[in-house]
């Protein structure tokens, strides 16, 4: 939200300090600024001015006008607005001279925009000789966030009165209720649900003119961001922007009936708004109506049907409040955020209201001459709420800000802010911040500390036990695997948790079994990834435009459905090794060989292979008898050139730490013997291995991959060692030997030929 | 005689190979060699020709044998050195194998500042990215229709059953929850991880970023604890004394809340781009935790009380590194990421 300065210094008339310094006291003591901005600077040395002649200039559309600037004299200014014409009053800018179309022209004169009046810039403002041009302003934009929990912040007044008590100047209240009338509106109101609508209070105007509203306000509003229109739809706009209260005005003749009732939608209705939108409205949305129907959204928008327009001559002009939630529920449902309903939903003052209808009381003979109040005060309102007395323990809030406090300055403080403050700190809340704002002692700690200041705090090192702290062992295991990734020679990249429906199919997942994200970002981030494959996918083809080698991990979750109940989150690992053009398999051991450093020796099962993975180079790894996850290289359907290998495990399923069992050193030595086994190209040396290992008994020290060797018949040579030893002697050759022959005996009854 | 032992002598001496005087070695000194021949008519000889004759021999033996040893010496040391020249060796070519790779940045910062927190006896917890509409917004003091919640834009999820449940956590701050209904009292907690939050990417904003939440509960916890303690951490993380700020901000979990400044690191406060001429940086959003929160979470608020705190790890690491773009870093680009190494 914007702030002018001149309109906060009208509150605060003793303000002494510039913008940009009570820029700086807001954003310290009460809500962070975004920036600070000049409005109007044009009228700096702005004058009226008689026009006094005007001259075309040939073959262009600026014309040359002579003008009477009065303190600056005559001047010749050439100005490109078509409405530029002898004997017009309008504003003079003495901008200094420049040629402009071939002639001198000295200053110039200026449209509303340029002024920053409105935004109007159809031609040069046409004025009057009584009109006043309004002063520079500056206009301080706050962050709306940092003022969420206040409802009175949303306006000048309750802005002012920080300043206030910042500054130490007394403040002025723009609202004097003595100026009400009493109970007596020609119009009836008819609350259905005083909790959705706690008040509505109006009054009825006739004799009512539509015109612009005076410069000043214009520029006031301009100055705080919000549009000009006309003088009655600006006197509401220009009420929020100074109480905080939205309010609003019903052409009078458009309305059906004299009772106005507040109640939820029925089913089927619907409106057409000021924004020219229709709402489809339900039971859940809270209007105004008349006797034909909704004539606005409570607290979001007024009907267009119901609206003033320039024929308008009596006026329902209403200042209500609405429950925050309903309000806020209604605008997030029609998708409407309004000035009004972001004020709403921050729980605003019923008080508010009859202050609104007293500021107005003496606004609108001004902005409308001859406007007529017509019978007395409309003012439908539930019980009001006594705000809550808070009992502050000073020892306690000395304790909490961690400084000595002086029980005087907190008063002070407190009253400046109108907290009402007993001889015994008994602290009453004033209403506009007893609705949502502060209900507890804790609240008062921060309207104590940041008036005195959080600087005045000297850091204090807190007094703390001496004890360890926890740490889940996965975290230390799962930092490990990290480490031992890069130290391999992988990159940990990190892929977004979302994948795309095409992705999913891609890699043959369905789309209905992922957790889906009801409103995505962007296309294509439409599910939660049940693999990190996707994403690792991706990081491949895209790094292989780049690169001709190169490896990459990822550690991340998977999300999956569970039945309704909440998602479960797996970790994993994956990890790749890229080449252009490589055969694959050093890759693939290399996968094998890096994955064994950090789990012992899997074992690497082959397994018919998943959509995305080489038909025949695929495999599960098993570790401590389950499936921890796979090994394979990319299906080439997958990328264009060059291959990917792929190690792809559940972090939940490699033991954290790989227990050590100490044996004692053998002391009798060892024997050992080779054998080549002859057998198929496409045997697995696993298979021949467990063979081996079956026939070669409890005396088999170790069985050991030597190498192996493809034959001229398309036939492969596996080679094994075997080493044979026994805990208590020395193994005598004849023993050796029967185990050398029950192994080839035993290969040889599988069908497998020995080179013996 | 003596004629015999300096021609053996020339002979040795003039050896012009290691096999040549190998061979002399055996010619010479050997059982048949010249040394041997000379002793051939020992027994003819009187006593005295034989002592004679015996000391003749030993002075021929010495002198040949250290004439071949000192000959042998030579050749091997020779022949050492061709052999070491020959192996020259050039140590300036790349050794080959992978190099190793590189932790992501967010990684790396993650466990710098987790190490820090460890050190002063934090405990690490880690939370689901899904997670319940409780624990992200009510038990922080979020209701539902509060407006505090357009603080922070919402990816909800349809995980099958009734919608509206389950959301991806907009900030690691539900973990403060976890981390109080399983830690004992008094806690002292940070809660690393990737969090998200629904808007557009571009170069300055990601809906995927990585926060750290901070909490202390014990026993009169004070703004000038919580002051002292950010303090000493942004210290320790910058690795220079940073000078702080705190002034008035609202989040819903903590009262007093609090924006948390530092002196500009590049301007030392003067002003410059990179401070926007303020001569402060917004670091981190932090504040007494709200009692409506401790509550929430089993905990009685008369009782205790603490400070809690976010650290936006994203962010650090662009402020680091000077990272031009926050897209890289979820970018796979190992252009990118491989200078991380």
């Amino acid at each position: 939200m914007k702030f002018s300065y001149n309109w906060i210094r009208e509150f605060v008339p003793g303000l002494d300090v510039d913008p940009q310094s009570l820029e700086r006291l807001i954003t310290m003591k009460t809500a962070e600024c975004d920036g600070i901005e000049v409005a109007g600077e044009l009228l700096n040395g702005a004058v009226l001015a008689n026009v006094l002649e005007v001259e075309k200039i040939e073959g262009q559309k600026n014309v040359v006008a002579k003008v009477d600037a009065g303190p600056y004299g005559m001047k010749t200014v050439v100005c490109g607005a078509s409405n530029c014409r002898a004997g017009i009053i309008t504003a003079y800018v003495p901008l200094g001279k420049k040629v402009v179309s071939g002639i001198e022209s000295d200053g110039m004169l200026a449209a509303a925009d340029e002024l920053g009046i409105n935004n109007d810039h159809g031609g040069i403002l046409e004025l009057t000789a009584d009109t006043v041009l309004p002063p520079v302003d500056h206009a301080i934009e706050i962050d709306n966030k940092s003022i969420t929990h206040r409802p009175d912040l949303w306006g000048h007044h309750g802005m002012a009165r920080e300043v206030a008590a910042i500054t130490g100047h007394p403040l002025r209240d723009p609202a004097d209720l003595s100026l009400l009338p009493p109970a007596g509106a020609p119009v009836q109101i008819e609350i259905e649900d005083l909790h959705l609508c706690p008040r509505y209070s109006a009054l009825v105007f006739d004799n009512v003119t539509v015109q612009p509203s005076p410069l000043w306000l214009q520029a006031r509003l301009t100055a705080a961001g919000l549009n000009t229109k006309n003088n009655i739809v600006d006197l509401s706009n220009y009420l929020m922007a100074e109480l905080a209260q939205p309010t609003h005005a019903f052409d009078r003749a458009k309305l059906a009936g004299d009772t106005i009732w507040a109640r939820p939608a029925r089913e089927g209705e619907s409106i057409v708004a000021l924004n020219d939108e229709t709402y489809s409205l339900s039971p859940a949305n809270l209007v105004i109506a008349d006797a034909s129907g909704p004539i606005a959204i409570a607290g979001v928008i007024g009907g267009k049907d119901s609206a003033i327009s320039a024929g308008t001559t009596s006026i329902v002009f209403e200042s209500a409040n609405f429950n925050a939630g309903s309000v806020r529920r209604t605008s997030s449902s029609l998708k409407l955020r309004t000035d009004a309903s972001m004020r709403f939903e921050k729980a605003q003052d019923p008080v508010n209201t009859l202050r609104a209808l007293a500021r107005a009381l003496e606004l609108l003979p001004i902005l409308s001459p001859g406007i007529r109040l017509v019978g007395g005060l409309a003012d439908n309102c539930a019980e009001l709420k006594t705000p809550p007395t808070i009992s502050l323990d000073l020892d306690w809030l000395a304790r909490k800000l961690g400084r000595v406090l002086d029980p005087a300055e907190v008063r002070r403080i407190l009253e400046a802010l109108q907290f009402k403050v007993s001889d015994n700190f008994e602290v009453s809340v004033p209403t506009w911040r007893a609705t949502k704002d502060i209900a507890m002692a804790e609240d008062l700690v921060e309207e104590v500390g940041r008036m005195i200041g959080y600087s005045s705090i000297e850091p204090q090192p807190p007094m703390v036990p001496c004890a360890p702290s926890f740490d889940p062992p996965e975290r230390e295991f799962l930092r490990g695997i990290r480490r031992h990734y890069a130290a391999q020679g992988f990159t940990e990249v990190s892929n977004y948790s979302f994948i795309s429906e095409e992705e999913a199919k891609r890699f043959g997942f369905a789309p209905e079994d992922h957790v889906r994200v009801l409103n995505p970002i962007a296309e294509g981030q439409e599910l939660m990834r049940t693999s990190l494959l996707p994403g690792i996918h991706r990081n491949l083809v895209e790094n292989a435009k780049h690169f001709e080698d190169f490896r990459l991990f990822e550690v991340g979750r998977e999300i999956h459905l569970n039945n309704g109940e909440k998602p479960i989150e797996r970790p994993h690992v994956v990890a790749a090794i890229y080449s252009r053009h490589d055969d694959g398999r050093a890759a693939l051991m290399e996968l094998k060989r890096v994955s064994a450093l950090h789990s012992g020796d899997a074992e690497i099962r082959p397994a018919t292979a998943m959509p995305w993975e080489h038909p025949s180079r695929a495999a599960e790894v098993i570790l401590q008898g389950q499936v921890a996850g796979r090994l394979f290289e990319l299906h080439p359907n997958l990328i264009d050139t060059g291959r990917a290998a792929l190690l792809y495990l559940d972090l939940a399923k490699i033991p954290t730490q790989l227990a050590v069992k100490y044996q004692p050193v053998r002391r009798f030595p060892t024997s050992s013997f080779d054998l080549s086994v002859i057998c198929p190209a496409r045997e697995y040396a696993a298979t021949v291995d467990a063979a081996i290992r079956n026939f070669a008994g409890e005396l088999a020290e170790a069985i050991e991959f030597v190498t192996d060797y493809q034959m001229p018949d398309s036939r492969k040579s596996l080679s094994f060692r075997i080493v044979l030893g026994a805990a208590d002697r020395t193994l005598a050759g004849p023993e050796v030997t029967a185990v050398r022959e029950r192994i080839i005996e035993g290969l040889r009854g599988l069908h497998y030929e020995l080179t013996v | 005689m003596q004629d015999l032992v300096d021609s053996a002598l020339e002979r040795i001496n003039s050896s012009a190979t290691a096999a040549d005087l190998e061979a002399l070695r055996v010619d010479v000194l050997g059982r048949k060699g010249v040394l041997a021949q000379l002793s051939k008519d020992m027994g003819k000889l009187t006593p005295d020709e034989r002592v004679a004759r015996g000391k003749f021999i030993n002075a021929a033996k010495a002198t040949l044998e250290s004439a071949y040893e000192a000959l042998k010496n030579r050749f091997e040391s020779e022949a050492l050195a061709t052999r070491l020249n020959s192996e020259w060796l050039d140590l300036t070519v790349p050794a080959p194998g992978v190099k190793p790779g590189a932790l992501h940045p967010i990684t790396q910062i993650q466990w710098e500042i987790e190490d820090l927190f460890r050190s002063l006896g934090f405990s690490v917890l880690d939370g689901p990215e899904v997670e319940t509409e409780h624990h992200n917004f009510d038990a922080l003091n979020i209701p539902q229709d509060h407006p505090a919640r357009d603080m922070q834009d919402t990816f909800w999820l349809d995980a099958g059953g009734p919608l509206g449940r389950f959301l991806l956590r907009t900030h690691t701050s539900p973990v403060q929850v976890r981390g109080m209904e399983t830690l004992q009292l008094p806690l002292r907690m940070i809660a690393p991880g990737r969090v998200f939050r629904n808007e557009s990417v571009d170069a300055s904003h990601e809906h995927t970023f990585y926060q750290l939440e901070g909490m202390m509960i014990d026993k009169d916890v004070s703004v000038g604890n919580l002051i002292y303690f950010m303090k000493t951490l942004l210290g320790a993380i910058f690795k220079r004394d940073v000078t702080v700020r705190l002034r008035p901000g609202y989040f819903p979990f903590v009262e007093p809340g609090f924006e948390l400044d530092i002196r500009c690191l590049i301007c030392g406060g003067p002003g410059c781009p990179v401070c926007k001429q303020s001569g402060w940086v917004e670091l981190l959003p932090c504040g007494l935790v709200n009692p409506h929160v401790l509550k929430m979470s089993g905990i009685d608020p008369t009782k205790w009380n603490g400070f809690a705190f976010g650290l936006g790890l994203t962010r650090l690491v662009m402020m680091r590194y000077a990272i031009d773009d926050i897209r890289w870093l979820q970018s796979g680009d190992l252009r990118f990421l491989g200078q991380f190494a």
